[in-house]
């Protein structure tokens, strides 16, 4: 009996998802055992910040990795969010291209959709093991099952379910992977939840490492951030492929209410402008534009000026948060922190970058022996650990002359470097996501706020300079009094005592008032 | 305070109160300041080529007027301050007021110990201190032996000359081979005999036992002096006290180059560092007798000249520039070295024979008064 085509298809699509999955590991994050494992705690992570700050609810989130054997892991990750409804624990864990968050125009954590689905292949395909869900979504009852990938039809296989009566709060994973591997470097999952623990101040997270090591980051912003709205297309940031999407998709009648209504900044006098140097008529109906069209349209939607894209929906993390956080987790000596005004990329995509720096304390990267200069990078509150030398944040940090901010030998100094951009689209350099492109207007913002930091910083360290200057000034000159007394007390016959009170007080006295201290110094 | 003028002798006891009553001046001065509250300070005469000019008329080197300040308060100054107060206080206390007469060197390890509560010492080095008792002459007026401390020892003379020193009746004309050591302090030397007709100052050693082997002074009726290189203190009061207070004519011989030349200059307007002693220094009335680029040509020396290192460039360089070096032969003869790149040292003479210094060049020289002003 010969196939049908359908049947084709389907038996292509149902590989496809598995195939995708196995072949594109590396871009979705599986690459390497330490970056997989990082990659799983991001997952479960974000995850859990997300569905608790949806649900209005401050976020507590215990991530536990324990070593099972070589290169074998058990992660426990739980949080105190709303829990999931039995009949979407499924699709959450188990279902590709599922989640809320796909096709959005909004800022978001989020990676594209695979998340904590990704986890669950990754430890069934590498231990043969579902991943085991504990949630609660309603209070009092809690509900446990077993989660397996069913690969075929790109669904849960959901297995030992039990229902009881209890108090949880939240949602608790626990699953097994392998080829995975936990250790402190910059890549870790260590790592990963400090940077974390930095960009998200109204989160509590407490994380016991393989080592039974325990480190808790105190939740210092009681505040949940605002919940970033999603919002219209800028027509200046179209490419014609998303201009036709957007077109072929709308149900209105006319290309020019569809234009108004689809996108940001796009008034009626702004689409017959728009029109005006077009040869289509904007009132045919939106699904009839071809490739050619949009083309044109797109062409002419350069020569016109719109207004900037509208920034409301934008929440950046903000400086008092910022600034708690950097206390907390770095207590440093001092630090600055700026967020700098909303700027447009490509003509039509909002930003806004928020910069800090943290000097001293438990800021900057300790391996073996002195602490050296790290940057942390952030995209929507989620650090970027890999990729680095490709990242527009890194290649700003070192094109900067921080000498001028009397930060001599920057690389081997106790320093934190804390960039955040926050964005509808952060513009990745690959589909690994950890890479923010160098877009001319994003490295001038970053450049911007580096370098305001960086001034504040600078004075800061010269008048600390100077401060201990003065100290030791002040100390020069004690040191050398009953010296001087005593000489001078042999010399003239005066009394050595009342020489010296006379020249303590005469020190003292100079140290006190600030002003006075430079005058007439100098050689002889 | 005033110094003591050349030639003019003072009872050592009488002098050692004056200066003691000086050192004590300044100690009273910064007390004084420092009980109203005042940073204490001293003024001190600056020691810079700055400040130094050159007095056509008296035919020396002297310090300008500019003073520097000292001050406890300013922290750049106060160490130093310290050690000029301990400086002068020791000097005061130990050595003048105690008739004692001691090294540098000495000073600097009595000086020397731990700030209490510190890891720093009042003096680490002599070069700290040393400088300090030039401040102390400049600021009162003094010269360093009457602070009742020993320059370097070094130079040599003999001739028919008696002195007394310390009581002690000394002839020069029977010391045998060595002659009379120079010490640091002449003040208190006197003259009982001089006769003489001149005194010839020889930079090198070498060529003065040469001379003294051949009875040159005695022969010559001479006062015959080494400085063994560049002239100490005691060398430059002596024959400054001998050619003035006995009316000697004073010739020098020194090698051929710009170092040589030096030397000469030294003796006769003073030195940059010690201008404030020019007076008691310097010696306005001598003469250059040699090597000079003259002297190579006359005495046909070319072939034992010494190619001129780039130093030595350098150095005549600079002598061509000072104010006391503008005289016409001075410049011809310093500007004929640097074009002729070489130098010659006054053992050069003897290529033409071991005694052709003593029998040929020197009474050609002293009898044709064949001299560099």
């Amino acid at each position: 009996m010969a196939e049908t085509a359908d049947n084709i298809f389907k038996e292509f699509r149902e590989h496809s998802v598995a195939e995708f999955f196995k072949k594109n590991r590396q871009m979705l994050g599986y690459s390497g055992k330490i970056r997989s494992l990082t990659t799983i705690i991001h997952e479960y992570v974000t995850n859990g910040l997300d569905a608790c700050e949806d649900a209005n609810i401050l976020p507590e989130i215990h991530v536990k990795i324990k070593q099972l054997g070589n290169d074998h892991y058990q992660v426990t990750v739980s949080d105190n969010g709303p829990g999931i409804p039995k009949t979407h624990v499924g699709k959450v864990f188990a279902q590709m291209l599922a989640g809320t968050k796909f096709h959005r125009f909004v800022q978001s954590r989020g990676q594209q959709g695979i998340g904590a689905s990704g986890c669950t292949m990754y430890g069934q395909i590498t231990t043969g093991k579902p991943t085991h869900i504990t949630t609660s979504a309603k209070k009092g009852k809690v509900y446990e099952c077993d989660i397996m990938f069913d690969v075929k039809n790109n669904r849960a296989d959901v297995s030992h379910e039990v229902d009881y009566e209890g108090d949880l709060k939240g949602t608790l994973v626990v699953a097994e992977f392998k080829d995975v591997t936990f250790n402190w470097s910059e890549y870790g999952p260590g790592e990963y939840l400090r940077r974390t623990a930095v960009a998200n101040p109204h989160a509590r997270i407490v994380f016991i490492a393989p080592d039974k090591q325990k480190f808790i980051y105190e939740r210092v912003v009681n505040i949940l951030p605002k919940k970033p709205e999603p919002s219209k297309p800028h027509p200046r940031g179209l490419t014609v492929d998303d201009f036709l999407d957007y077109a072929h998709s709308s149900k209105e009648r006319t290309i020019k209410t569809f234009m108004t209504k689809t996108f940001d900044r796009v008034s009626s006098a702004k689409a017959k402008e728009v029109e005006g140097l077009t040869s289509i008529d904007f009132n045919r109906k939106p699904d009839s534009i071809t490739w050619k069209d949009a083309e044109e349209v797109v062409d002419a939607i350069k020569k016109v000026k719109f207004l900037a894209p509208s920034t409301k929906e934008l929440k950046p993390i903000g400086e008092k948060q910022i600034e708690k956080s950097i206390l907390n987790v770095l207590e440093p000596d001092f630090h600055q922190v700026l967020t700098r005004s909303p700027s447009v990329y490509r003509g039509g995509v909002p930003f806004i970058i928020e910069a800090g720096i943290a000097f001293g304390g438990k800021a900057g990267r300790r391996g073996n022996g002195d602490a050296k200069v790290e940057v942390m990078r952030f995209a929507n509150r989620a650090p970027l650990l890999f990729d680095a030398g490709a990242d527009v944040i890194t290649k700003t940090v070192n094109n900067i002359d921080w000498r001028r901010y009397h930060l001599k030998n920057m690389d081997s100094l106790p320093i934190s470097i804390i960039v955040n951009i926050t964005s509808t689209y952060v513009p990745y350099t690959s589909a690994g996501k950890q890479a923010i492109s160098d877009e001319e207007e994003i490295r001038k913002e970053v450049t911007l706020a580096l370098q305001d930091v960086g001034r504040k910083i600078g004075e800061h360290l010269r008048r600390e300079y100077r401060k201990g200057e003065k100290a030791a000034k002040r100390s020069t000159l004690l040191r050398y009094v009953p010296e001087t007394a005593g000489a001078i007390a042999t010399l003239s016959g005066a009394d050595k005592k009342k020489l010296e009170l006379k020249l303590l007080k005469m020190v003292e006295d100079k140290f006190k008032n600030s002003g006075k201290a430079d005058e007439e110094e100098g050689d002889e | 305070m005033a110094a003591k003028k050349s030639g003019v002798k003072v009872n050592p006891k009488q002098r050692d109160k004056e200066v003691s009553k000086a050192l004590e001046g300044i100690g009273k001065e910064v007390a004084q300041e420092i009980m109203k509250s005042q940073s204490p300070n001293v003024q001190i005469p600056v020691r810079s080529l700055s400040n130094i000019t050159f007095n056509e008329k008296q035919k020396q080197l002297q310090l300008g007027n500019a003073m520097s300040k000292r001050s406890f308060m300013n922290v750049a100054h106060s160490r130093k301050f310290m050690q000029t107060m301990l400086v002068t206080s020791w000097i005061n206390k130990e050595l003048v007021k105690e008739g004692i007469t001691t090294s540098l060197r000495d000073m600097y390890y009595a000086l020397k110990r731990t700030i209490p509560g510190t890891k720093e010492n009042t003096v680490e080095e002599q070069g700290e201190s040393d400088p300090i008792v030039i401040d102390l002459e400049t600021m009162v007026d003094v010269l360093r032996e009457e602070l009742h401390l020993n320059a370097d020892v070094r130079g040599r003379v003999v001739g028919n000359v008696v002195i007394k020193d310390r009581g002690d009746k000394v002839n020069w004309a029977k010391l045998g081979s060595g002659g009379w050591s120079i010490p640091s302090n002449i003040e208190n030397i006197e003259f009982d005999s001089v006769d003489a007709d001149y005194i010839l100052l020889i930079e090198k050693n070498a060529a003065f036992e040469r001379l003294h082997e051949d009875k040159f002074w005695k022969n010559e009726n001479c006062i015959l002096v080494t400085s063994q290189g560049q002239a100490a203190r005691g060398v430059r009061r002596l024959t400054s006290r001998l050619s003035q207070e006995h009316n000697l004519p004073l010739y020098i011989f020194t090698d051929g180059d710009a170092y040589g030349w030096y030397i000469y200059s030294v003796i006769k307007w003073g030195s940059m560092n010690l201008a404030h002693v020019s007076d008691r220094l310097g010696c306005p009335n001598a003469k250059f007798l040699g090597l000079t680029m003259t002297d190579i040509d006359t005495y046909d020396l070319a072939d034992y000249t010494i190619k001129a290192k780039d130093v030595d460039m350098k150095r005549a360089k600079e002598l061509l520039q000072y104010p006391w070096f503008q005289k016409p032969e001075w410049q011809s003869e310093i500007k004929m070295m640097i074009k002729r790149g070489y130098k010659a040292e006054l053992e050069a003479l003897s290529s033409k024979g071991l005694r052709f210094i003593t029998q040929t060049y020197l009474p050609d020289k002293i009898g044709n008064k064949d001299f560099l002003p």
